[in-house]
């Protein structure tokens, strides 16, 4: 699995998505991505790619288009 | 590994009246300290979130969601390499907290700081078992029966009994460190049970926490950022009815009166809306409300309206800040509010009971220098509206890192 590939898996399992909805996901558009389903996707990108975010990081994680340029400032291309 | 290592562990204690909530008998606990952040600590923490934050239990409980959260490793990871360039720095030995009844995840939160400084730990929980409570010893026990974190399962207990000077005293007198949550009485009372001399007492004892608005910042926020606001409030005043010692009792606005009055217009009934939408409130907190208002009114006279939002919100609108207003607490949506210029009219009653001040629009570094340069003794928190409740390592002005260890001084 390419880094790319466990990116959108870890959304469709932490919040139960379709693949085809994940281009135009943003926080809040579906009701498991609401905080609580916010705080198990952070958890679950940074166990799944090794990394730790900051806070500030965490909070701009505004939707799966947004989540790539943040990951990319922890060495992980997508 | 050394023979030093493979000691026994203590003298065991005798069998007490009690139930262990998690974790084996009380005779069998390790007290033996290790370094703050110690390795196998970070990893049974990290477990227990990623237990957590997967189960369905999250999803019930935010609160749990929000404990398992802070404690996975991406938070303490950072933390774990900052306090590793200080002194070298060990834990104290056992520390016994008695956890608060109000807010039913801060046992586990104590428990976390306890191991984080390096700690044996046993902690007593509320004797009324909240649902948070079941779920979180559950989980605890889980991963104590874990192989792979033998040496956190030796070293922690999660105990509970009906309040008993005897069980309470015994286990005072083996503790290298308290942590006492509760009220005043409480903690008076508790601190009166004889511990060993060398024994650090950390009290959380009773607070009175406000919000402070800046009237302007209201007036110009976006719709976003009004959503946002309210949101936090909603956060910070309502997911423990304003029982938490960091929920905002008072609101104070910050602006001219056109602009203060301005800005209530756009913040209630926001907040209003908002409760309609994702707030149940108990028919006993609507009474409860009632009764604070007519106490509000008898006892304040700087009492001069009150405005009703439904039940889901009452507002005292006061002149002026009374001394002594940390002793009027609200309860589930019951507020005072109040009209001032710069910081000094609530500088002028800060009392030591006063913890956290949630701002909006204010510049928080300055108002810290504030605090210090007018000596005042209260205020130990100054964090943005919907952070109220995050409870973290230095809490009531206490860094418990430091406190719950000691440092091996090589001067």
């Amino acid at each position: 699995m390419n880094n790319l590939e466990k990116y959108d898996a870890t959304f469709v399992d932490t919040l139960m998505v379709g693949r085809d909805a994940l281009a135009a996901l943003k926080y809040q558009d579906v009701e498991a991505w609401d905080s609580v389903g916010h705080m198990q996707l952070m958890n679950a990108l940074e166990e799944a790619f090794g990394i730790e975010m900051d806070i500030d990081d965490i909070i701009a994680f505004s939707g799966h288009e947004a989540g790539k340029g943040i990951l990319a400032k922890y060495g992980v291309q997508l | 590994m050394n023979a030093l290592l493979e000691r026994p562990p203590a003298p065991a204690a005798p069998a007490l009246p009690l139930t262990v909530r998690a974790g084996g008998p009380l005779q069998t606990l390790d007290r033996r300290p290790m370094a703050p952040f110690a390795a196998p600590v970070l990893d049974f923490l990290s477990a227990l979130s990623h237990d957590l934050l997967a189960s369905p239990d999250a999803r019930r409980h935010p609160d749990i969601a929000t404990f398992a959260f802070w404690c996975r490793r991406g938070h303490l990871q950072p933390m774990a390499e900052a306090w590793a360039r200080g002194p070298a720095r060990v834990g104290r030995g056992l520390v016994l907290h008695i956890a608060p009844g109000n807010v039913p995840v801060n046992f586990a939160f104590s428990l976390a700081f306890g191991m984080l400084a390096g700690n044996a730990n046993i902690v007593r929980v509320a004797e009324v078992e909240r649902a948070q409570t079941t779920v979180l010893c559950a989980a605890l026990q889980r991963r104590f029966a874990d192989p792979r974190h033998a040496v956190v399962a030796a070293r922690n207990r999660v105990v509970q009994y009906a309040r008993d000077d005897t069980v309470t005293a015994a286990l005072s007198a083996q503790a290298a460190a308290r942590v006492l949550w509760g009220g005043d009485r409480t903690i008076a009372h508790l601190r009166s049970l004889p511990a060993p001399p060398r024994c650090v007492d950390v009290a959380f004892a009773d607070r009175y926490s406000l919000a402070m608005l800046d009237a302007r910042a209201v007036n110009e926020a976006g719709s976003q950022a009004l959503a946002d606001l309210v949101r936090g409030f909603f956060h910070d005043a309502y997911l423990q009815d304003q029982d938490a010692c960091s929920s905002p009792q008072l609101v104070v606005w910050q602006g001219e009166p056109a602009a203060c009055a301005q800005a209530r217009q756009r913040f209630w009934p926001a907040l209003d809306a908002l409760l309609e939408r994702e707030y149940a409130l108990a028919p006993i907190h609507a009474v409860d409300k009632l009764v604070q208002l007519c106490r509000a009114a008898a006892a304040l006279p700087q009492a001069q309206s009150s405005v009703r939002h439904g039940n889901r919100i009452h507002r005292v609108q006061l002149q002026s800040l009374p001394a002594g207003i940390e002793q009027h607490r609200g309860h589930a949506g019951f507020f005072f509010e109040v009209d001032t210029t710069g910081f000094e009219p609530l500088a002028g009653v800060v009392d030591a009971r006063l913890q956290t001040l949630t701002t909006f629009g204010l510049d928080r570094q300055a108002l810290a220098r504030r605090v210090v340069e007018l000596g005042l003794t209260g205020i130990d928190r100054i964090v943005p509206v919907g952070q109220a409740l995050a409870i973290g390592l230095v809490w009531d002005g206490h860094d418990l890192v430091s406190t719950l260890s000691r440092i091996v001084e090589v001067p």
